[in-house]
Parts: C-alpha cells; sequence; structure tokens
C-alpha cells in the first residue's frame, strides 16, 4: 500500500534531476555527439563541404595508410609527443615540489609560474615567436653570452620542433598546481614514520612522495597525452598554417586542417579525426592497463 | 496540479503568438524591403581599418543612390577566410559578392562560383573597355567568374639611395634594352649586399654570417610566381594544358631556382629563411627598412609599403629572363558571386556598379591596383602622381604587356594541394636544407604527378 507513493517519489524525483541536468544533456548531444556522428559518416563520403557527401566506403581509410603527408605528420607528432610530454610532466613536477616547500613568498611564486597558463595560446605563440627570432629575438643574444651560436629555430627545419617543445614547458602551471595539490594530499604522517626510520630526503621523496602522487602523474599523463596529439593553435599561428619550414612542423591536426579547409576534403579530414581518436584511445588505453603497475591510490590493495 | 498546467499551456501559447506576430511583421515588411547584397571582404585586401572605412563609404554613396538594393561590406580577418567563407556556404547562408579576390582565392574555390557569362550576353555588355589580359585573367574554358576589377602588374622596386651608396647607376626603366637581365641583376644585388664591416657580396673579405643589407628581395611569392618570369613552355602553371601532366621539373624552372638558391647560399645577396623569419617577428616588409637594394614585388605594394620611406625610391622592369624574353608576373582582382548566393542578380547589379567607370577609380584607390578600365587610366594617373610623386608610372602601366600567361595563379586541379607541395620546394631552398634545385623540383614534381593522377582517377 506505502510503495507505491514511494515510486512516485523517486520516479518525480529522477525526472527533476534529469530537467535539471537537460541543458549539460542537449548540449552533448547536438554539440558533441552529433557532431562525432557526422563526421563519423562524413569519414566514408566524398564531401567538398560544398556538394553533398557522395558515399565511397573505406576509399577514405585506404587511402589515408597510403599517404606519404599522413605518416610524415603522424611522425611529427609523434616525435613532439615523445619529447614534450615525458619532458613537461617531470618539469611540471619539479616546478610543484619546489613550490611546496614552506619558504617565504611561496604564494607569490605560485602565482608567478600559474600565470603564463591563462594566456592564450595564440598570445603565447606569437610571444614565442618573438622569443626564438633568430636575428631579432632575446634567446640567441642569451646564448652567445655563453659562446654558443643559436640556431634559425622556427626557421630551421632540424630547430622547429624543438624550438615548440621548449615553448611547451612555458605554459606547464596547469599541471603544477594539479601536482601541488597531489603533493599537499600526501599525508605527514607518512613522512613522520620515514623519518623516525630514518629515511633521507631522497629516500623520503622516493617511497613516500612519488608513489602517493601517482595518481596524479596519472591523471596528467593521460590528459597531457590528449594534448599533445590535438597540438594545433601554436603550429598554426606561428607558421601561418603552412608547416613550414619545410614541412618540419606539419603536426597531424595541421594536415587536418589543411585537407579540411585548403584542399576541402572534408571526408578524408574526417577520417584523419577518426583515427586520430582511435590512435589516443589505444594509447589511453595501454595507459591505463599500465596503470595497475605503478599508479597507487591509498587503501588499495594491488592488483584490486 | 491541474492550475500548474493550465499557466503552462497559457504560456506556451503567449509566446507561440509573440513568434507569430514577428514572424508576420516580417513577412508582411519583406517586398518593401531593399534586397541585401553582403559583400565578403577578407579573401585579400581590404581589411586594414583605413580600407573598412573607406568601403564603409562606398556602401553609404551606393545605398543612397539605390532603391532596389542596399549593400553591406562583411569584413573577414584574412587567416579565417576559408573557413568563414566555407561555413557560410555550408550554413545555407552564402554571401552574396566576395571580393577582391586574387587569381589564387578565385583558383581556390574555383567551384564555388556562379559563370557570369549568361548575365553579360543577356546584356550584351560590351567589354571593350575592359584591358583584354584583365578579361582573360577571369575567363576559364567552363566559366568567367567575374568583371575586372583590378590589375596588380609587378616590377622592381629600388632604393635610390642604396645605389648612390654603391656608386651603381639605377636600373633602367628602358623596356627595350635587353642588357638589364638577370645576370646583371645578380651584379647589381651582389654589390648592394654590405656585410657589418661595410664590404659588399664580391668582396673576398665579404663576410656572409653578418650581413647588414641585401641586394634582392623576392621573398613574398610562392615557388609558381618565382619561377613564372623564366620562360617555361607553361609559365606560371606547374602542369601541362590539359592539367593531366606536372611540368614542375622543366629546365627554366630548375635554371630559375637554382639562380634563387645561389643567391641566397652562393653569392649571399638574397635573405634565406632565418631572415624573412625576423622580419615577419618585427613586422616589417623587405623594403621598408630600408636595408633590401631591390624588392620585386606588385602595385599592391603601393599602398602597402611605399609610404613614409626614409629613403628615395623608384620603380624598374623587371629584367629579361635568360631566354632573351621579359615576363613579368601579374595579379588580378574581381568580384564574384557564389553560386548559392540567394539575390545573384541583385549582385551582379552591384559587381556592375563597383566596376563601372564613374566608380572604378575610387575602389581601386582603396585597394591599390590599377583600374581594369582603358577609359579611365590618365584620372587614375593623376591620383597616383597625387599619392606616390616621383615614381615612374609608365613603368606600372608598360608591365602589363609582360604578364605571364598562363597565369601563376591560375586555377589548375587540387590547386591548394599543389600550392603547397611547390611552395614546400621553395621552403627547402630557402631554408637550405636542400640547394640543389635539380633535386628538389624532381621530387616536388614527382609530388604533383601523384596528386594529378589520384585527381583524374577520381574524376576521369
Amino acid at each position: 500500500m506505502n510503495s507505491s507513493p514511494r515510486i512516485g517519489l523517486a520516479r518525480r524525483e529522477s525526472l527533476w534531476a534529469y530537467a535539471f541536468i537537460s541543458p549539460w544533456i542537449l548540449g552533448f548531444i547536438i554539440f558533441t555527439i552529433g557532431p562525432m556522428l557526422a563526421s563519423l559518416f562524413f569519414s566514408f563520403t566524398e564531401y567538398n563541404i560544398v556538394d553533398s557527401p557522395r558515399w565511397i566506403g573505406l576509399t577514405n581509410y585506404i587511402n589515408l595508410f597510403r599517404d606519404e603527408l599522413f605518416w610524415h605528420s603522424l611522425g611529427i607528432t609523434f616525435k613532439y609527443a615523445i619529447i614534450a610530454l615525458p619532458l613537461g610532466l617531470v618539469f611540471s613536477y619539479f616546478i610543484a615540489v619546489l613550490l611546496n616547500q614552506k619558504i617565504t613568498g611561496i604564494n607569490i611564486w605560485r602565482t608567478i609560474y600559474f600565470l603564463p597558463s591563462v594566456i592564450a595560446g595564440v598570445a603565447v605563440a606569437l610571444l614565442w615567436g618573438r622569443i626564438f627570432d633568430p636575428k631579432f629575438g632575446i634567446l640567441n643574444p642569451f646564448l652567445e653570452q655563453f659562446g654558443i651560436k643559436g640556431p634559425g629555430w622556427l626557421a630551421d627545419p632540424q630547430w622547429a620542433v624543438p624550438a615548440l617543445v621548449i615553448m611547451s614547458l612555458w605554459s606547464v602551471g596547469g599541471n603544477v598546481i594539479i601536482y601541488l595539490a597531489g603533493l599537499q594530499g600526501v599525508p605527514t604522517e607518512l613522512y613522520d614514520a620515514a623519518k623516525v626510520d630514518g629515511a633521507t630526503a631522497w629516500q623520503r621523496f622516493r617511497h613516500v612522495t612519488l608513489p602517493m602522487t601517482t595518481p596524479v602523474i596519472f591523471y596528467n599523463l593521460i590528459l597531457g597525452l590528449i594534448g599533445t596529439f590535438q597540438y594545433f593553435t601554436e603550429v598554426y599561428v606561428l607558421t601561418n598554417g603552412t608547416g613550414n619550414p619545410a614541412r618540419s612542423t606539419l603536426f597531424y591536426n595541421l594536415y587536418l586542417y589543411q585537407n579540411a579547409f585548403r584542399y576541402f576534403h572534408m571526408g578524408y579530414a574526417s577520417t584523419m579525426a577518426w583515427v586520430l581518436f582511435l590512435i589516443v584511445l589505444v594509447f589511453t588505453l595501454l595507459i591505463f592497463r599500465s596503470s595497475d603497475a605503478w599508479v597507487y591510490y591509498e587503501g588499495q590493495l594491488r592488483g584490486r | 496540479m491541474k492550475n500548474k498546467l493550465f499557466k503552462l499551456l497559457a504560456l506556451c501559447a503567449i509566446a507561440s503568438m509573440l513568434l507569430a506576430a514577428c514572424g508576420g511583421t516580417a513577412a508582411t515588411q519583406a517586398p518593401a524591403e531593399k534586397v541585401k547584397v553582403v559583400i565578403f571582404v577578407g579573401m585579400g585586401t581590404g581589411t586594414d581599418p583605413d580600407q573598412v572605412d573607406a568601403q564603409n563609404a562606398l556602401a553609404e554613396k551606393y545605398n543612397s543612390t539605390h532603391d532596389n538594393i542596399e549593400i553591406e561590406f562583411l569584413i573577414v580577418p584574412h587567416e579565417e577566410y576559408a573557413t568563414r567563407y566555407l561555413a557560410m556556404l555550408s550554413g545555407g547562408n552564402a554571401p552574396q559578392l566576395v571580393g577582391p579576390n586574387g587569381i589564387s582565392t578565385v583558383a581556390e574555390f574555383f567551384d564555388t562560383w556562379e559563370d557570369v557569362t549568361p548575365y553579360i550576353e543577356a546584356e550584351k555588355l560590351d567589354l571593350s573597355d575592359f584591358y583584354g589580359p584583365a578579361v582573360e585573367l577571369n575567363t576559364y574554358p567552363d566559366k568567367n567568374t567575374g568583371l575586372p576589377l583590378g590589375l596588380y602588374p609587378s616590377y622592381i622596386y629600388y632604393n635610390k639611395d642604396l645605389f648612390d651608396a654603391a656608386g651603381l647607376d639605377y636600373p633602367t626603366h628602358d623596356f627595350e634594352d635587353k642588357s638589364w637581365n638577370m645576370d646583371k641583376l645578380r651584379e647589381y644585388a651582389m654589390k648592394l649586399t654590405v656585410d657589418k664591416n661595410g664590404k659588399n657580396a664580391t668582396d673576398p673579405d665579404f663576410d656572409p654570417e653578418n650581413i647588414v643589407q641585401y641586394g634582392y628581395d623576392d621573398s613574398w611569392d610562392g615557388m609558381r610566381g618565382t619561377l613564372a618570369d623564366w620562360g617555361a613552355e607553361n609559365v606560371g602553371r606547374p602542369t601541362t594544358s590539359d592539367y593531366k601532366t606536372a611540368v614542375a621539373d622543366s629546365p627554366e624552372w630548375i635554371q630559375g631556382l637554382q639562380w634563387l638558391s645561389d643567391g641566397i647560399w652562393v653569392d649571399h645577396f638574397i635573405g634565406s629563411a632565418e631572415v624573412q623569419a625576423g622580419r615577419d617577428s618585427a613586422g616589417v616588409d623587405p623594403f621598408g627598412p630600408g636595408t633590401t637594394g631591390m624588392f620585386y614585388s606588385h602595385t599592391w605594394f603601393l599602398a602597402e609599403g611605399l609610404h613614409d620611406l626614409s629613403f628615395s625610391a623608384d620603380i624598374a622592369p623587371f629584367p629579361y629572363n635568360p631566354k632573351g624574353e621579359r615576363i613579368a608576373r601579374i595579379d588580378a582582382d574581381n568580384f564574384t558571386i557564389p553560386k548559392d548566393a540567394e539575390h545573384k542578380q541583385e549582385a551582379w547589379e552591384v559587381m556592375k556598379w563597383l566596376t563601372s567607370p564613374e566608380i572604378i577609380v575610387d575602389v581601386c584607390r582603396i585597394y591599390g591596383c590599377i583600374p581594369a578600365r582603358k577609359s579611365v587610366q590618365d584620372k587614375f594617373l593623376e591620383q597616383l602622381k597625387a599619392d606616390y610623386p616621383g615614381i615612374d608610372y609608365d613603368v606600372i602601366f608598360k608591365s602589363i604587356d609582360y604578364l605571364d600567361k598562363p597565369n601563376n595563379e591560375e586555377w589548375i586541379p587540387e590547386w591548394g594541394k599543389i600550392e603547397d607541395a611547390l611552395n614546400n620546394g621553395l621552403s627547402l631552398v630557402y631554408s637550405g636544407e636542400e640547394k640543389d634545385a635539380n633535386k628538389v623540383l624532381t621530387d616536388v614534381n614527382e609530388e604533383v604527378q601523384k596528386i594529378l593522377d589520384e585527381y583524374w582517377a577520381a574524376y576521369p
């Protein structure tokens, strides 16, 4: 007799819950799921944006694997990811450890290190474009003080990607903040216990700090991986969308953009987008799979 | 509960009445309204603040004298032109008119343009007042993309002060003087190239690591433009006339590219990619700072770069090529009507107005082009004399006779893809990654052929 009104109340609450989150659900369906499904459809078509898409089955996928520039752009993206991702993770972790010390004015230092992260990517690119300028920039004259002849940086095919890696280190403030939160969440009793056991500072870092912050390292690694594979804005601005010099900065997403908006091969560009999605998905799953071996959650028993 | 339901229904009813009322008003007023012709600006020039003001004034002038059509210039940042234009097309909101369009952007979006031949034929429009080449540059086998607006012939801008300092005669302005050739230009350019010790590039003690002044620059053009003047059979086109065979490795193009490569890396009178990057990041053009002896460019540089110079400058014809021919590449502008435009007839009326003898000089002064109509040449010349005193205006008009045909920007299949393949080759040379022109163009030609083969396989 009493169950019926209770079910009614539960249902009503559910409806209210759905009503409250409906703006997000609608936005997700219209602006995320919808375009994703549309791009999946386009990836099986020849679509020049102006005329109606024409179904061509798997042709785009077959052509993609025969396309030398697809492999070239993928190679550049991997090269960048292999250097920039670990370097960014280590560098931001190092900065976070420094900013976790009890020193005077630490909040000012934290603000200073975070500030570059709030600057838009376009502005960062323009700023570093000036810094890297071989003739008028400030970097090469600085290197000359040490007797080093600076390279052409963004004008030199050999140095363009390393220059972009250096540039990426400037905006690690977001990672630093997350690491800092993780570092401050490490229980102090663990350090106290380690000290009682005679652990050195390095041993405390190696056996307490590092394991206890692996969840945030894992988090930053996943986001960093996705971010590096989606690298676009800075290189688009710095090379005017060309990927020059000599295609040395033709990143995957830049080539995708060129196919969509310069060559009007929107179907082919959609194929590229889905292949990129699969690549990132595979790497993400591999990292998730590996996390059992190196990510430690407090209170968790290994392997469970 | 019933009360709430009633309130909800009442709200819906009021909302629907309001919406219906708005719709009804628009529908009933529509016939009385002027047709709006939105002109998409951003494919080429036209986005500088003073140009925007001038275009708005032009719109006011038109709107105050026409009852049935209203024009509005839609200014789009140049770097966004492709995405914005395509978004408008795919969203069913095509602009009525697009321009000023260079030959390159006409080619880039070739399939989206309306053929204006039926409009010309329907009115039996007399095109004889337009320069012949200007009409030809808009005429393709299957369509005419628009009435000509302006031409941008090319020639050498030279710094008279640097010539004086080097003790050199100025380049001849005599179009018949065949001694003004690429060898002579190289000789002059080397003498105008100076290191920090004041030694020029012909001096054995010249220091190529510390150059402070270059003799020559043509870095604002792509591979096709750079090599069009060297006299290849297909001039500025990297394919045969049927667009099926790549000919980017023609002996003339290889000779031209090797001349450029040697100019950068052997004779040092042309700045490399590093030098260009420095100028780009400083936001200066190659000529303005006064450290380039000769700059090869087009008429649009008059408006863009010939103001407030700290030195004396003049212009001279582009030299004869090694085959003894003079070719001076040309750019041209027009306005085009997208196929998907809703008001094509009105757009055609506006296109005619913008290119009419009464208004074309004003329009060209905004964009820096030579009006494509012969009848206004004198009027325009007076204007040129007032705006840019002291230069040899004959060079501008005579250079039109030596244009590149096929043009260096004209349509080819997969225009953007082939342009990028060619310009990658040019980037290899400018960056020093590959200095052998034969190797560069052999590889580029192979890539272009592959693109053509794929295109013709898809569109037999």
